[in-house]
């Protein structure tokens, strides 16, 4: 048998056995669970094992060193594996740097690959709409209808609406993500009125797609790859020189994609372009004066694909931008970088567990006695006020842009 | 805790101090009890040359002397390098007291409020029914009259499912242990109560239990099942598991002795422990308060050094890199668990600047293979040399070379990533950190003032 010969064998016996082999870019994941010691300390800090206990949910040791360490029994581990909301906290709090969320992810494209019947259902109804659609959320059936919801949050947030501008050779591509593009218009929408006013020079996509993340959330490296692929292809095409995006799980996806496919340019959330780049001199002199505003206490919910993906200089960024907006009062949350539970899809399927992860967040938001929260991201922003609304809380909830663009002065 | 110790007296000396802290720690996993020093680290130098000090020390003023009679270069003789030779333990001394105070001041009226002081070890109960020496430990933990009076009755009250902790064999180790010494109390017995914070009664955790009883109301339950057992056996004291909460711990045991008429304390835990985890936070917070901005998530990965200063340290989160220039730095990394220090069959290596580790007996460690300064056994009294590798520092607490040099002359280490320091084998682990991080702290502080 020639060396092929034999490769080729033994890439069909693992197939037999349901094995993928690692691909070179997860191997450092997975030498990362090596490091494991058994210690516990994740454990003590998962949310979700806060919210539904180890007999529900095992946890990240359990993941670094049971549900990892055999590939065909991956399919095993479906009952537990979904519940994990891919808040990086386990990997955060380790003195291994064991990167437990990743590992979440092969996990579950090995699961997607050889036993799709034990993906949640849920996941797969998101999976046929990605795939139809390169959108993470069904798009309006009738485009008028999305307009005219778009233009009533804009009315009801006093917030102009301004073209959308699409060119080639632009500074920078805004991209708003799917949930502002198909959902939350009024954070798309305020956004780029922050990028007028500052007179940033910027483009949308013409067609907006998703960037993966959901994909690779649920298993389905292929379509999170191929997103990935697009996405590359419309950047290069429009020649911008950044990319800034209001949404966190775009902001540590993109991040990641670009340097794995070496786009060569920056990646930014809003709230680091707007302190980096436009400045916090600028922003103090738009937004440092108005007395239309009365003044307001609000609390800051950090997003995890922010902080524990990216990094917390983030959260710092925003706290700042929010300290010099005049009448505000900023309370910080003892759960602020608390997991909302909206993360990993798991709400697509178990819906009472992300509800029960952001109870704790819930308690600390009423314990700031803020009027209003806000967070740099739209995914954040629909799950925490929803569950606001649902325990009776008075909290008003906007996602940062929103309460940026409600605070500019009209040009 | 070196590292918060340092940049809490930073920030308190009014300096802008910034942490970098990648993963959690030692910090984290420990039981939360502060230890000063409870043995030397090798038993038979202190048996021949000072035969009438008692092991475990006493006190810790007892342990300090002995360990600065027989090991000047330990941390703990460093922090008295710059006194007059007739002054150094006295020095120190102060020094450790002055720490103590320091934390407890800090610490008061947070979930990980201690009680205890310099003047004496204290013997706490562990989960397993041995007790070990240590200075501080949480309000929690303390029993003002367990040993008191040789009718008390204690109670090892454990729950279901609760896989930690058996109260049963706790119990049966302490006993041997109190006919050994023949100290009381002599009346112990054990319950097992039915609390299940999501109503199954396997598979509970102790951060679960401690957050369960963390919420409101959750008092009356637990009161209610421990009474009958107190009543039963006419307990004067109950001794749980340290889970009666992360941040109303104390309200819960003075609500728990309120209701049952005798004194209820947490037992010393194993890791990662909820007392640990109290700790953690609570030193976090008081960083935070004294002005300190954490930069948790960040891996200081090196640095940039001009002549003989560091420049700027360069750290990355998961996404991004940032390069950030302080005016000084400290090293408060850890040893093998923090992280500070790796060693595998070529030798021991210093993480972040590559600076140079030496043995715990101040020899260059950096080809020295770990195994050979491993004992055979795993648990022996005379412990591993190995875990006493580190940094040899200079009397301000900088690193210095093999000729004795410092490497930056605005850089500081503290805490367990020095050498001469095994803390497992001293009990000597958060004692050590604590104080050489607030020695380490105040010369970065002065050094930093004087630059500006
Ligand atoms: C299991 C266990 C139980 C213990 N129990 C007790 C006890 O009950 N009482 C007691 O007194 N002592 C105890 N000790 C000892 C005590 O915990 C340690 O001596 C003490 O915590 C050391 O503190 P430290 O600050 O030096 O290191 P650590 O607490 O280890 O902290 C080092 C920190 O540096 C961070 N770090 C490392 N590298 C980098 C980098 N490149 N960039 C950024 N951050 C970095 C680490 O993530 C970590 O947060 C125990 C130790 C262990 C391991
Ligand atoms: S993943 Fe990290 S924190 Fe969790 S048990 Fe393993 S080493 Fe400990
Ligand atoms: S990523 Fe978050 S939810 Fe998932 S195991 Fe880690 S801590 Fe738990």
């Amino acid at each position: 048998m020639t060396e092929e010969e034999a490769f080729e064998f033994v890439k069909n016996t693992l197939k037999e056995e349901r094995i993928t082999p690692y691909h070179k870019n997860e191997i450092e994941i997975v030498h990362s669970v090596e490091g494991c010691i058994n210690c516990g300390l994740c454990i003590n800090h998962c949310p979700v094992v806060a919210a539904v206990g180890v007999d529900r949910f095992t946890g990240p040791r359990s993941i670094a060193v049971e549900l990892s360490r055999s590939p065909p029994e991956f399919w095993s581990t479906a009952d537990k594996i979904y519940l994990c909301t891919g808040c990086g906290t386990c990997r955060e709090v380790c003195p291994k740097n064991v990167n437990v969320p990743e590992v979440v992810n092969l996990v579950r494209a090995r699961i997607f690959e050889h036993r799709p019947d034990l993906v949640p259902k849920g996941l797969h109804m998101v999976r046929e709409i990605i795939v139809e659609h390169n959108l993470a959320f069904e798009p309006w059936e009738d485009p008028e209808e999305k307009v005219e919801s778009r233009d009533v949050r804009l009315e009801r947030l006093d917030i102009p609406y301004t073209e959308d501008i699409i060119k080639k050779n632009a500074e920078v591509l805004f991209y708003p993500g799917c949930q502002a593009e198909e959902r939350a218009q009024e954070v798309r929408e305020a956004a780029k009125v922050v990028l007028n006013y500052f007179d940033v020079d910027y483009t949308l996509l013409d067609d907006m797609s998703c960037c993966g993340l959901p994909s690779a959330l649920m298993g389905d490296d292929e379509t999170s790859q191929r997103l990935a692929g697009l996405l590359k292809e419309k950047v290069a095409g429009l020649g911008v020189k950044k990319v800034v995006t209001t949404c966190a799980g775009c902001t540590s996806n993109i991040s990641d994609i670009s340097l794995q496919d070496q786009w060569s340019i920056p990646v930014y959330h809003m709230v680091e372009y707007l302190a980096e780049e436009v400045g916090l001199d600028r922003l103090k002199q738009a937004l440092g004066s108005s007395k239309e505003f009365s003044e307001v206490t609000v609390t800051v919910h950090d997003p995890c694909h922010l902080i524990r993906h990216t990094s917390r200089r983030t959260m710092q960024d925003a706290i700042e931008i929010l300290k010099v907006i005049s009448g505000v009062k900023v309370a910080i949350s003892e759960a602020e970088d608390s997991c909302c539970g909206g993360g990993g899809l798991v709400a697509y399927h178990s819906k009472d567990v992300a509800d029960s992860v952001v109870q704790e967040n819930l308690i600390s938001i009423d314990k700031t006695g803020a009027e209003r929260l806000v967070a740099p991201c739209p995914l954040c922003t629909a799950q925490i006020e929803a569950n606001l609304f649902k325990s009776g809380s008075s909290v008003e909830v906007d996602d940062l842009m929103v309460f940026i663009a409600q605070r500019l002065p009209k040009k | 805790m070196a590292g918060l110790a340092a940049g809490t007296i930073a920030a308190e000396n009014g300096l802008e101090t910034l942490m970098l802290r990648t993963g959690q720690s030692a910090t984290a996993y420990s039981s939360g009890a502060i230890d000063i020093i409870g043995y030397p680290p090798e038993g038979l130098a202190l048996k021949e040359y000072l035969p009438d000090t008692e092991v475990p020390f006493k006190t810790p003023s007892d342990g300090l002397r002995a360990i600065l009679t027989l090991f000047p270069f330990h941390p703990y003789g460093i922090i008295g390098f710059g006194a007059d030779d007739d002054k150094v333990v006295e020095s120190v001394i102060a020094h450790v007291k002055e720490s103590i105070s320091w934390l407890k001041e800090r610490l008061a009226g947070s979930c990980a409020a201690l009680i205890g002081g310099f003047e004496r070890n204290i013997y706490p109960i562990t989960v397993l029914g041995t007790t070990k020496p240590t200075c501080l430990i949480q309000e929690t933990m303390w029993s003002e009259t367990l040993n008191a009076n040789p009718d008390n009755v204690l109670i090892f009250a454990g729950f279901r499912g609760h896989a930690e902790f058996n109260a049963l064999s706790t119990t049966r180790a302490y006993l041997e242990n109190q006919l050994r010494t023949g100290k009381p109390p002599h009346k112990v017995g054990h319950c097992v109560l039915e609390i299940s914070p999501f109503g199954k009664p396997y598979n509970i955790s102790s951060i679960e239990l401690a957050r369960h009883f963390d919420h409101d109301g959750s008092m009356v339950d637990l009161a209610a099942a421990i009474k009958k057992h107190v009543d039963q056996l006419g307990a004067t004291h109950v001794a749980i598991p340290p889970v009666l909460g992360i941040e109303q711990a104390l309200q819960n045991k003075a609500e728990l002795q309120k209701e049952l008429g005798v004194e209820v304390f947490e037992l010393v835990a194993l890791p990662p422990s909820v007392p640990g985890f109290r700790l953690q936070r609570a030193m976090d917070r008081t960083f935070k308060n004294a002005g300190g901005t954490l930069l948790i998530g960040h891996q200081a990965r090196s640095a940039i050094f001009k002549n003989d200063m560091i420049e700027s340290v360069v750290a990355q989160s998961p996404r991004r890199e940032v390069t950030i220039s302080p005016k000084t730095v400290i090293l408060a990394s850890g040893k093998f668990i923090g992280g500070g220090l790796e060693a595998d069959e070529n030798g021991i290596r210093e993480t972040v600047l590559d600076l140079m580790p030496v043995t715990t007996n101040l020899h260059p460690a950096e080809e020295v293979r770990p195994v050979y300064h491993t004992n055979v056994f795993s648990l022996s009294p005379d412990g591993h040399a190995v875990l006493g590798a580190g940094l040899a520092v200079d009397m301000d607490f900088r690193p210095i070379d093999a000729d004795g040099v410092e490497r930056a002359k605005n850089l500081f280490c503290a805490g367990s990533i020095l050498a001469k320091y095994n803390y497992s084998l001293e009990k000597s682990g958060l004692g050590v950190a604590l104080s050489t991080g607030l020695a380490a702290g105040r010369n970065a502080a002065r050094m930093a003032k004087e630059v500006s």
